[in-house]
């Protein structure tokens, strides 16, 4: 889900950049450090949309550099535990598939996809029903639920989603 | 830790700090970053190469995504709770025009989906 959410950060700043300018230079550093992140915690920062202020800068002995503590407005991606969203798949294999949410990969398992829902390999590899109703392939939209998230270093990867929400987009308002 | 092991969206149980903060719809998230894209495509040349590929697969997935054209409308929807269709068109008009596959019947379904909302409330 989406969020709209105040966060604070320190700038570092070089004394080169001290001016006219200061304010311009703490945003676009702000921007630069910190668009296209992630943390565990905050999930994915996808755009800064303001500043909500920039407080006293306090000198680093010995170096120069100031440090401006920065409170700033952001829209961040996080995925929860249980929750619900819809992904398009992006890779399908024997194990299960790949979807991808906005930043954020999704493995499914084949243990997690429904039993009926049997993979077929080709040039176009899937998982079909028995009835040829539903089709899961690449570039299709599912629906699903997030049982677990993992994080690295600089990506959410969510891992395993349970099995009865996979389903088509027509399907979508069945839930 | 514990913080962390309990978060079920299902319960709505998602920390403090995502509960105080605001969630967006897809539709109004395509509204930000696009205003976004274009202050940059403004400012230089060539904006694919300024955002970072986060900002990039966001926007392509709230567009895909995005259930309404106009969260302004919804919101009027939402605060005047019209409960006819005569009503709905009156006060948004936007909702019959071009381009929208809403007939009446589509938007007195949408009408009843929305008096089911409040009941539930």
């Amino acid at each position: 889900m989406f969020f709209h959410i105040v966060l604070e950060r320190n700038i570092q700043l070089h004394p080169r950049h001290f001016g006219r300018n200061l304010r311009d230079n703490i945003v676009s550093k702000l921007m630069k450090g910190v668009e296209g992140t992630c943390s565990g915690r905050h999930g994915f920062v996808v755009a800064i949309t303001g500043i909500e202020n920039i407080g006293k800068g306090l000198i680093r002995d010995g170096t120069g550099f100031v440090t401006f503590p920065v409170k700033y407005q952001c829209v961040v991606f996080r995925p929860f535990k249980g929750e619900i969203l819809e992904a398009v798949v992006s890779m399908v294999n024997k194990m299960g598939f790949f979807a991808e949410a906005g930043p954020v990969q999704i493995f499914v398992s084949n243990h997690l996809i429904p039993d009926d829902m049997e993979f077929q390999s080709g040039d176009m590899p899937n998982y079909t029903t028995s009835d040829g109703s539903v089709k899961i392939q690449k570039d299709s939209e599912v629906r699903l639920k997030i049982i677990g998230t993992r994080v690295d270093a600089t990506e959410i990867v969510c891992l395993f989603i349970s099995c009865q929400e996979v389903s088509f987009f027509l399907l979508r308002f069945s839930l | 830790m514990s913080g962390e092991e309990e978060e079920n969206a299902a319960e709505l149980k998602i920390g403090d700090e995502f509960l105080k903060a605001k969630c967006l719809m897809n539709c109004e998230v395509a509204l930000i970053l696009e205003h976004k894209y274009e202050q940059l495509q403004q400012t230089s040349d060539d904006p694919m190469n300024q955002v970072s590929q986060v900002f990039e697969k966001s926007l392509q997935y709230v567009k895909r995504f995005s259930r309404y054209k106009n969260p302004d409308a919804l919101c009027v929807l939402g605060n005047l709770c019209p409960e006819t269709v005569e009503e709905a068109i009156a006060m948004v008009p936007s909702i019959r025009s071009k381009g929208r596959a809403h007939d009446d019947e589509a938007i007195e379904k949408m009408l009843n989906d929305l008096s089911l909302i409040k009941k539930f409330e």
